[in-house]
């Protein structure tokens, strides 16, 4: 089952740097909830902003959009790497919670040299529920090591 | 190229704003950034807190006023005090953080220095390595003049110079007893989570877009085309959830928004109307409308409800969106960069549900990765890039300019399509700069 865990973390970050959007969104249940809070002890996404708190229908708009040629931001396409580490999970009474250290390498060709290069990077928990024998996440949450921090434009989710 | 303005002492802003035009540089310049810090952010007023972020004495926030760092400390006399967050011994910033506590003063980590709230030295190690010539009365830190209207606290670097708050706000007064009128005990708490983004171009170019409603049918269209395929993939814009409505609201066709009022006033300030509509609003519930009867009255109570604004521009430095609670600062770092700082304010009294929409709307409206804000921050930097060069040097200012549709001694108000907002900033900044 560790390999289980490890490889489900670790394709549902690849299918993001392989653009395969509708396959993403596909691993996350309709109640799904994607959040990325703006400080590292944010309690709930229901105590203040977040720099992302995404439900499965706006998880849809983010990457329909993506591919939408008056998306100025992603003209070009952002084009992303992972690099996953770390996956260590353990069981509750209905979920598995997965945690693994990740960064993403993001880059746009704006013809800006260095600046077009940016990293993020975090721990990253997600709640996982089996569903008809499929691994499907309940919850992804992105602790930004600079969470607190003020960020320029982010159209690839992390 | 842009005009490299090398000596500020003989620019005339005059030159720079026309009726219906402004040259380029002002956005691409740094000799005129650092004028603007000067005579613009040296000298108005500037949102830097709110009471409810301090509770004990020795609470603080750091805030920026232009370039300058301040540290906000509640003092054990009751008030809050803005000194620089600098040690007047070798210059070093004293507070690391952007909040904390420190109940016994601030103390400098390079030789120990310490100071109390208001800025007087409370105590120097080896005090006596310094002799006489050490006045530590002479030593404190310089305070900065605050005002207060209705908990915000507001800070200005001219100090006995400045005109009262009261008389900078003037009209937009309205807009902020609109925010402090929705609590239904009169009390606003701050939250403690704050949003913050950044973009890599002129800090104007965010007071000349928020209240445009002319670009959001095309710079946003990519998410009002992918908000509309969604609505259509979940069985239609009744199964949508509010953020996806606030994102097809942009694609409202300009009619629509030509038939709202833009009012400007004196001093480079704005608002318009609001324009998102009753459905993203469920915080107009009973027990909410309730709770303000209770605390009102019912006259006033419907008074309350019945305003309907959207963003209020308080030029040079914070956007108040009253319905959602949301405040935000804008922090001019250098020409080409500048910081968005978002607030969530709760209602005290008022059901959870409207803290839950102002936190959701401050999520959609102030973060990097909104689909609509990141639409902005890129046309923000291409039109840094844009203004760097070619031969046309003057930027046209003149939608709406024969559109007025009330002039008045207070504010004067047109449609909310007409670029008359951005005429306005352009008179204050012209106010402003032409003043040595």
């Amino acid at each position: 089952m560790t390999d289980e865990i490890r490889l489900f973390v670790e394709r549902e970050a690849r299918l993001l740097d392989q653009m395969r959007y509708e396959e993403w969104v596909a691993l996350f249940l309709p109640d799904a909830r994607y959040w990325v809070p703006v400080s590292l002890d944010q309690p709930s996404p229901e105590a203040g902003p977040s720099h992302f708190h995404d439900d499965i229908q706006v998880l849809m708009v983010r990457t329909h959009r993506l591919a939408n040629p008056r998306a100025f931001g992603a003209e070009p396409s952002p084009r992303t790497v992972h690099i996953v580490s770390g996956v260590t999970w353990e069981e509750d009474e209905e979920d598995i919670l997965a945690t693994s250290s990740q960064i993403m390498l993001e880059y746009r060709n704006r013809g800006n040299f260095d600046d077009d290069l940016r990293l993020f990077g975090g721990q990253v928990t997600h709640r996982l529920r089996r569903e008809g024998g499929e691994l499907r996440i309940a919850r992804k949450r992105i602790d930004l090591v600079n969470a607190e921090g003020a960020f320029n434009a982010m159209l690839a989710p992390l | 190229m842009a005009t490299q303005l090398r000596e500020p002492d003989r620019l005339s802003p005059a030159d720079l704003v026309r009726e219906d035009a402004v040259h380029r540089s002002v956005y691409t310049d740094p000799a005129i950034f650092d004028l603007e810090m000067e005579r613009i952010f040296g000298r108005a007023w500037l949102y830097l807190g709110h009471r409810s972020e301090f509770k004990e004495a020795g609470d603080y926030v750091i805030r920026h006023m232009g370039k300058q760092a301040v540290i906000l400390t509640l003092g054990k006399d009751g008030d809050v005090h803005a000194i620089f967050n600098r040690c007047t011994h070798r210059g070093a910033t004293l507070c690391a953080f952007d909040k904390g506590s420190a109940p016994h003063g601030h103390q400098c980590p390079y030789h120990g220095w310490m100071f109390n709230a208001d800025g007087s030295v409370r105590f120097v190690p080896y005090d006596k390595g310094y002799g006489e010539r050490l006045d530590k009365g002479e030593m404190g830190i310089e305070q900065v003049r605050i005002e207060e209207y209705r908990g915000f606290l507001f800070g200005n670097l001219m100090g006995d110079a400045a005109p009262p708050l009261e008389h900078f706000l003037g009209h937009m007064k309205t807009s902020i007893d609109d925010l402090v009128d929705r609590s239904p005990t009169g009390e606003l708490e701050c939250g403690p989570y704050v949003l913050r983004h950044y973009y890599r171009a002129n800090w104007k170019m965010t007071f000349e877009n928020l209240n445009d409603t002319v670009h959001p049918g095309f710079a946003h269209a990519a998410s009002v085309v992918s908000a509309k395929a969604v609505a259509n993939e979940v069985g239609g814009p009744e199964n949508i959830v509010p953020t996806i409505g606030m994102m097809m609201a942009n694609g409202k066709p300009i009619q629509f928004f030509q038939d709202i009022d833009m009012v400007t006033a004196p001093g480079g300030h704005s608002y318009i109307g609001g324009h998102m509509g009753a459905d993203y609003t469920p915080d107009t519930s009973d027990a909410y409308t309730a709770s303000l009867i209770d605390y009102h009255g019912a006259e006033k109570a419907k008074e309350v409800l019945s305003v309907d604004r959207h963003l209020m521009l308080l030029y040079p430095s914070s956007f108040w969106h009253a319905r959602y609670q949301t405040l935000r600062i804008m922090r001019p770092v250098r020409h080409d960069l500048t910081e968005m700082i978002g607030f969530v304010f709760r209602l005290n009294g008022a059901p959870e549900e409207t803290y839950r929409n102002a936190i959701e709307y401050c999520t959609g409206a102030n973060s990097a990765a909104s689909p609509v804000i990141s639409d902005d921050l890129e046309i923000y930097e291409r039109c840094l890039l844009g203004n760097g060069f070619g031969e046309r040097e003057w930027i046209p200012t003149s939608r709406g300019m024969d559109e007025d549709r009330e002039r008045t001694n207070s504010h004067d108000r047109m449609p909310a399509t007409s670029e008359g907002f951005i005429r306005n900033q352009f008179r204050a900044w012209a106010d402003y700069m032409g003043q040595a």
